[in-house]
């Protein structure tokens, strides 16, 4: 079974392996047990180390656990990667990443320790360590560190070598393939810039990971379809493929299917049959392209196409239900290839990689062709693919597999080229059973012939030696394959009917040594297929009939005779032979009949049955007398069928004789209905059965789903035709076209009328400031004055109202100036905090400055509409009736700054009065024993790394009346930004679990500071702790259509925008606004250049962490935000902009 | 994408195994695998594409290696196929050719390079060229050496620089004393003779291979004296589509050392340089073989290492066949192979013997298959012809080479 297997015993000896075995790493891989690996591991030479990880390795690849060395092989060596990387080889880096790699997802804890290591590579001039670490840090696939990779390929993916940008973009579908739904916008973000990139080699890679992130955000190739469609031929051959694909999907979404294409021609067929009217003006050019290529078989397409489109799997349970209409495709989700530059440019770019020397390549391109280009260009991917015949065999297999798809659907596109699907004799089965299926599929008139030659030949031939299975069925098949090109070619039919005779006579040969299974199934599909020749035109084939029944005698093939016997009725009186043969025949069978097999058996009697039944005359007697000779034999057959049918016809013709006998024409009821039983049993088979039904399931030229006949996971159909809008596209287009409507920046929507008030509310800016600056020390005229203004709702006082009566609370932090904040250190300005428990919204301290291209302004009257957002904790269906819901609140905790205040509301919903509520945390049953003692304890136990979860005991609730709503501020210590808290809520005795779901975005305080202060703070915390990310926003659109609508007065657009972001971020995190800076150069409605500027401290550590807020875009479209968070906790840092990008992009509550 | 990818011997043995994604494989695919193997023998060894119950498996077999490649989701699998063969090429050409002691005893080679060639599933870096620079290839100096010195280093520390490049499969700047670019034309002609000796079917593929040791970043131009014969092409990467499209010109920026620059295919030939005319004719439980070879058309250049072989039938108990030249071997799977060597100027080849069929056969009903391999030095069979090849921005002294080769490609004697 396995030749080889002696061989390499044999070849190699051991002594001359010895030899070759010098130097190499053979005895480790023999033996990589033989010393303890351990103290190696340890070693402080870098051989002894590398020596024992290639020993690991080893280990490894022979399938052991050598999990337990993770700890001491990536930990300790990481390290001493880490300190000493200069000195350290990168065999030793490289071997403990694919150790590392190998283990990471079973020892997580230990893998993390490993993450500093891969930081400071990170930032290695090396390019090649950059990009290592950037693969194995990716590969680790932690939840935890997700944040911290994202950020790492972020900045890879702008990193000035190739080859790291190249490993950025295959980074990204490992972080996709965590599930983290947070991160996907800023992983499509960073897919999009590098699909935008300049190296064909990053393109590629980013192709592949568009495909397994976000194969539906086509808009992100529409951006840039035209730079990818020319970039595609320098792409690295991988990355073809998929791009091809990908390009190939857009276009369809987008435009399409092309008219002139295959697609097309079969709807136009289906509706040139219903309705046959003007429709040739329209199609006129198809139908002169079907006539150029001949015979295509438009129902087979059809159903190809239609597989395409939707999945066969659709498409055949829709068509099941006969309402196959459902799915058509209108005039308007069709495009021209001539005229449409996308479907052009696509072709053109594809069209040279039918060279490439990558076999997927040409097949992705051929792919791409056949469902796109025009009818008569088709023919253009036909050499390149026959080309590939000549790769290895197994790409020749897949090759083949879509080429039969392709040789159906347009048989004449292959059929001059017949010769290179003839079979060479090393080719396995498979494959000339492909090719054989492919040349029966496009044989024609002209090749006919020498085809047959082919066929005959290669039965003799492979009849020739193998009891092997497998060429016993190509034999077979070849003559089955005979049969269906003479069904395709009727006018062929009398040279292979007498090829296949010349078979039988020759199988007949072999026959006297035994029936060997191979030529009993070769002869009985000679007979099948000569006898599916018969079938479409019995009288021209009588001679046939005639020969065959002359060989009854040597045939002994059981099967093959009861078909030979099966012609004998059914034809029984077809021309003049076969009728004044049928006695001879009749008799010689009955004589026979005691030796014959069972079926055979059978067979003879239905015959006689058919031939009773048409006989008249002298014949008759004859007849009936072999008749009831066979009955009598058969009756006591052996074979309880043939006895159980004897009965059954020996009722049916007698009284079908009995009739005939007495008088013609008498049709009594009985025999009336046995003539329909005898018509049933024996009757013409009138139904068709269709030979491939199963085969109706086409995928996509190229699919492994088209290979394995199924939809495999992540098989996707072609997208709807014309289902990416341009709308979609625009949104996405923004960004590039807010560029160009900066350079125009004259000619607006607003047109030339709104430009001097553009610059005079530029020029206001400048006074405003003015005013601001001197009435910053005042603050009680500041606020007079702006409240004046608003009221005034003039649009040219940028600046807020703050002293709002309503927010008397928050003007005592706001009198606070920034500066103060400076002086008193962290610690004092939190006592200080404290002391006003109240203050949900301290410090918005005004700023107002110009500088050249920019105004900076305040905004103050959000806080009052600051709406913290509320969340379900337990709903009245599962808590009896109870309703509890939660917001974060701004407050500070009092206690300890680790805890996050969270306002509680619980609501009784029932009818009945609930007691005794309280909260309680699940997982340390500590009784709830004083707050005092909690409030003394917690400073201590808080602060140390203690783990367990902690909830400051709340005030419990002793009752509750149906209806009441009663509110408590909960004090909570969330051990981890991301996952929940499990709680426990009492309620009448009952326990409830409940989860509390952290928001980081009260994980902090506001920070009041001066923009200086700001400024300053941001410029020290530069590189690795400075993360920015991108979205969307659309609030303000809303807020500008409403006010549209209600006053004439246009209300400046920038404030409003200021005010409903600044509104979206204090309401979703408890910062504090610091600044806001305006444009003023550019037209009015250009709201690029505004930039918010947002402080806060961490809770827990008193780090300061700054968020600016960038925005571009036109203040009537969704403008684009750019978030920068300048924070030294990294993961902190990142987790918080991760939260900000998300609850910016959410839509706003109406 | 590619999940993992598995080495097996051909006893079944898992060589090596590496992971490529998070999801890891485990290892009893590979007894389903070879389960089946055994169960349905070569049939299911030559299907590329498997479904396993719980993954599709990709298969290519070299040299009696078998490289498994798993996935769990839909992927052009000629994609996973073609990056097998890739693998087994580069793995080939890295440790001179590939059987199982060979991979086992670079095993950290093997590793090193299957993970720069490939990362999560898709392939990373594939060029040869590159990845020579990042890992050094096993050679009998590195092997001294690290027995001497006791440093067995082989991973690069630094970045070849044509991954940055937009010629990734070019080394950057090279430097050479003697500038030199041989151009080969290897063409393999493949034929099939039907029983009556017409020709059935006659082409050549053919592969211009280039071997460049070029200073900088040279661009050349290789055009042909008669490129309408061209049926068919494929190019190497290097090779710029559109002069090729409006002037059937090669223009292109080598590799350095040798690559194929491009492969045609040139059909429809008329005559084969040899002719094979076997005679066999059965009767009474023995079947008489005739075998002669000899020269139909003269290439004019010596036609060497002809040999014939074929598989004789089951059925066949005892052969005694001889020839009047060269050497006749029946191997022990009951292949005849005929080595003729060169044809001698005074006689004609030629093989004569009986077979003596198994006792119950009267005669045999079905012939061998020939198959003739030969090899021709100096001549394009399919009469391509190199017009010139030029370099732009010459160096100061340029050695070109020319040289052509055609042997045997399939070339089937029916009988």
């Amino acid at each position: 079974m396995f030749p080889q297997f002696g061989a390499t015993a044999e070849t190699l000896s051991k002594a001359s392996t010895m030899v070759f075995r010098i130097g190499t790493d053979a005895h480790l891989y023999d033996d990589p047990d033989d010393v303890s690996i351990a103290p190696l591991l340890d070693s402080k030479f870098d051989s002894e180390k590398c020596e024992a990880l290639k020993r690991l390795l080893a280990l490894i690849a022979q399938g052991f656990d050598v999990s337990n060395y993770f700890p001491q092989s990536t930990v300790l060596t990481a390290d001493k990667v880490v300190k000493n990387v200069a000195s350290q080889s990168l065999e030793v880096k490289k071997l403990v990443y694919l150790y590392l790699l190998h283990y990471a997802e079973k020892r997580p804890n230990e893998a993390l320790l490993s993450i500093n290591c891969f930081q400071k590579d990170l930032g290695d001039p090396n390019p090649l360590v950059r990009a290592w670490a950037l693969r194995t840090m990716a590969g680790i696939r932690l939840h935890v560190v997700a944040p911290l990779v994202l950020v790492a390929v972020g900045k890879c993916a702008r990193d000035p070598s190739v080859y790291v940008r190249k490993c950025a973009a295959s980074a990204l579908p490992k972080v996709h393939d965590l599930r983290l739904e947070e991160h996907t916008s800023a992983i499509e973000e960073i897919i999009g810039m590098l699909l935008n990139d300049r190296s064909p080699a990053v393109v590629g890679a980013a192709a592949a990971a568009f495909a397994s992130v976000c194969p539906y955000n086509l808009s992100l190739v529409g951006r840039n379809y035209r730079k990818l469609c020319e970039i595609l031929p320098d792409v690295e051959e991988w990355g073809q493929i998929v791009l091809i694909g990908i390009l190939l999907r857009y276009v369809i979404a987008r435009h399409g299917l092309v008219k002139e294409s295959i697609m097309f021609s079969l709807q136009c067929t289906e509706s040139s049959h219903s309705a046959k009217d003007g429709s040739d003006v329209d199609f006129g050019l198809v139908k002169e392209s079907t006539d150029l290529s001949g015979t295509c078989d438009s129902e087979f397409l059809n159903t190809v196409s239609r597989c395409y489109m939707e999945g066969p799997d659709e498409y055949l349970s829709r068509s099941s239900y006969a309402n196959r209409e459902s799915f058509e495709l209108n005039g308007a989700q069709f495009t021209s290839g001539k005229s449409n530059d996308d479907v052009k440019i696509l072709l053109f770019s594809t069209s040279p990689l039918l060279w490439s020397n990558n076999s997927a390549v040409v097949l992705a391109a051929a792919g791409v062709h056949w469902v796109m280009a025009p009818k008569e260009d088709v023919k253009r991917i036909i050499k390149p693919l026959l080309y590939l015949l000549r790769s290895s065999n197994a790409s020749k297999y897949v090759v083949l597999r879509n080429t039969q798809v392709f040789a159906k659907a347009m048989p004449s596109l292959f059929a001059p080229y017949f010769e290179d699907f003839f079979i060479f004799s090393s080719e396995s089965y498979q494959i000339k059973a492909l090719k054989l299926e492919i040349l029966s599929y496009i044989a024609t008139d002209s090749s006919i012939s020498s085809i047959f030659k082919e066929f005959q030949y290669h039965k003799r031939n492979d009849l020739e030696d193998y009891i092997r299975d497998p060429d016993r069925r190509f034999a077979v098949d070849t003559v089955a394959a005979i049969g269906l090109c003479v069904q395709r070619l009727p006018k062929m039919a009398h040279i292979c009917v007498d090829g296949l005779l010349a078979l039988t006579r020759q199988e007949f040969m072999t026959k006297d040594f035994g029936f060997e299974d191979q030529e009993a199934g070769i002869l009985t599909q000679v007979i099948m297929s000569i006898k599916s020749i018969i079938k479409q035109d019995p009288p021209s084939h009588e001679k046939v009939i005639i020969q065959l029944v002359r060989s009854l005698d040597s045939v002994k093939v059981p099967a093959a005779r009861a078909m030979i016997i099966w012609m004998v009725g059914e034809y029984s009186s077809l021309g003049e032979i076969i009728p004044r043969m049928l006695t001879t025949v009749l008799k010689y069978l009955a004589r026979g009949f005691p030796s014959e097999a069972p079926e055979t058996k059978l067979q003879i009697l239905n015959t006689m049955c058919k031939v009773l039944e048409g006989a008249t005359g002298d014949d008759l007697w004859t007849f009936k007398k072999i008749f009831s000779y066979l009955i009598e034999l058969a009756e006591c057959d052996l074979n309880y069928d043939l006895r159980d049918r004897a009965r059954l016809l020996k009722k049916l013709p007698s009284c079908n004789l009995v009739s005939l006998g007495l008088e013609e024409g008498t049709n009594d009821l009985p025999e009336n209905d046995l003539h329909i039983v005898a018509e049933c049993i024996l009757g013409r088979q009138t139904r068709k059965v269709k030979p491939e039904s199963f085969s109706y399931r086409y995928y996509l030229p190229g699919s492994l789903s088209q290979i394995v006949l199924h939809a495999a996971p992540g098989y996707e159909p072609l997208p709807k035709p014309c289902s990416l809008l341009l709308d979609d596209l625009n949104v996405a287009e923004g960004t590039s076209e807010m560029k160009r409507a900066a350079d125009y920046s004259g000619t607006d929507d607003y047109g030339s009328s709104s430009d001097p008030s553009d610059e005079e509310s530029a020029s206001d800016y400048g006074s405003q400031r003015s005013v601001t600056e001197s009435s910053g020390s005042d603050r009680g005229d500041d606020s007079e004055f702006i409240s004046e203004g608003n009221d005034n709702a003039d649009p040219l006082i940028q600046i807020s109202d703050i002293g709002n009566a309503s927010e008397n609370q928050n003007g005592v932090s706001q009198s606070s100036p920034a500066n103060l904040g400076e002086l008193m250190s962290n610690r004092a300005l939190e006592s200080w905090l404290d002391e006003q428990p109240g203050s949900s919204n301290p410090g918005l301290p005004k700023q107002s400055q110009v500088r050249i291209s920019s105004a900076r302004i305040s905004v103050g009257d959000v806080g009052k509409r600051v709406k913290q957002k509320s969340y379900s904790l337990l709903d009245p269906a599962s808590g009896n009736g109870l309703k509890v819901d939660y917001s974060f609140s701004s407050e500070i905790s009092s206690i300890s700054r680790l805890l996050v205040c969270i306002e509680v509301f619980f609501k009784n919903c029932s009818s009945e009065i609930i007691s005794e509520i309280t909260l309680v945390d699940e997982e340390s049953n500590r009784a709830f024993d004083s707050a005092d003692k909690t409030a003394v304890v917690n400073e201590s136990s808080l602060t140390s790394s203690d783990d367990v979860p902690t909830l400051v005991p709340m005030e419990s609730i002793v009752s509750l009346e149906p209806g009441q709503t009663t509110r408590r501020i909960l004090q909570v210590r969330f051990h981890h930004h991301l996952l929940p808290l499990k709680l426990a809520l009492y309620s009448d005795g009952k326990k409830l679990p409940i989860k509390l779901r952290p928001d980081i975005g009260y994980f902090v305080k506001p920070l009041p500071m001066d923009v200086e202060v700001f400024i300053n703070k941001e410029s020290h915390l530069p590189g690795m702790f400075e993360y920015a990310r991108s979205c969307t926003f659309t609030d303000h659109i809303v807020e500008l259509n409403k006010e549209n609508g209600d006053s004439l007065l246009v209300k400046d657009k920038f404030l409003a925008i200021c005010e409903s972001l600044a509104l979206k971020m204090l309401s979703n995190a408890n910062l504090c606004l610091v600044s806001v800076d305006m444009p003023i150069a550019a037209n009015l409605d250009d709201a690029s250049g505004l930039r918010l500027r947002f402080s806060s401290e961490i809770l827990s550590s008193s780090i300061p962490c700054l968020i600016t807020i960038g925005v571009e875009g036109k203040c009537t479209d969704p403008l684009n935000l750019s978030i920068k968070v300048n924070c030294e906790e990294t993961v902190f840092g990142l987790n918080l902009l991760n939260r900000i990008a998300n609850f910016l992009v959410e839509p706003v509550l109406s | 994408m590619l999940q993992c990818i598995f080495l097996l011997s051909d006893s079944g043995e898992v060589m090596l195994e590496k992971q490529l994604t998070g999801h890891s494989v485990d290892r009893s695919i590979c007894d389903w695998f070879w389960d089946h193997v055994i169960s349905q023998g070569d049939s299911f060894k030559s299907q590329p594409v498997i479904a396993s119950p719980t993954h599709y498996l990709f298969q290519v077999v070299r040299e009696g290696i078998t490289f498994l490649a798993c996935t769990q989701v839909e992927m052009p699998p000629l994609m996973g196929i073609e990056f097998l063969c890739r693998v087994s090429d580069v793995l080939s050409d890295y440790l001179g050719g590939l059987n199982e002691d060979v991979i086992k005893d670079n095993f950290v080679i093997v590793y090193e390079l299957l993970d720069e060639m490939i990362d999560n599933g898709f392939p990373l870096t594939t060029e040869a060229n590159i990845l020579r620079e990042m890992i050094a290839p096993p050679n009998i100096v590195s092997k001294v050496l690290s027995v001497v010195t006791g440093n067995s280093s082989n991973v690069s520390d630094t970045l070849p620089g044509a991954t940055g490049s937009c010629i990734p499969w070019r080394a950057a700047e090279p430097k050479y004393a003697n500038n030199e670019v041989y151009v080969d034309l290897v063409e393999e002609m493949d034929a099939v003779i039907n029983r009556d000796g017409a020709l059935v079917k006659c082409e050549v593929y053919g592969e211009v291979r280039v071997n460049s040791h070029l200073s900088g970043l040279p661009d050349l131009t290789l055009s042909f004296a008669n490129p309408s014969i061209l049926d068919d092409v494929r190019f190497h990467p290097c090779v710029r589509f559109r002069p090729w499209e409006s002037h059937q010109v090669l223009s292109f920026v080598p590799p350095d050392g040798e690559f194929k620059l491009m492969s045609y295919r040139i059909k429809k030939l008329k005559s084969t340089p040899l002719y094979v005319k076997p005679q066999l004719t059965s009767d009474a439980g023995k079947c008489r073989v005739n075998v002669l070879v000899g020269i139909r058309n003269d290439p004019g250049k010596t036609i060497d290492s002809i040999t014939l072989e074929f598989q004789l039938p089951p059925c066949i108990l005892s052969a005694d066949l001889n020839s009047n030249h060269g050497t006749v071997n029946i191997l022990g799977n009951k292949i005849c192979s005929w080595t003729i060597g060169r044809i001698p100027k005074d006689k004609t080849p030629s093989l004569s013997g009986t077979l003596l069929l198994e006792t119950e056969l009267e005669r045999l009903h079905v012939f061998p298959t020939f198959r003739v391999g030969f090899r021709i030095m100096g001549v394009a069979l399919s009469g391509l012809q190199i017009d010139k090849l030029d370099l732009k921005t010459a160096p100061s002294r340029l050695y070109k080479g020319f040289r052509a080769l055609t042997r045997a490609g399939e070339f089937e004697v029916r009988s």
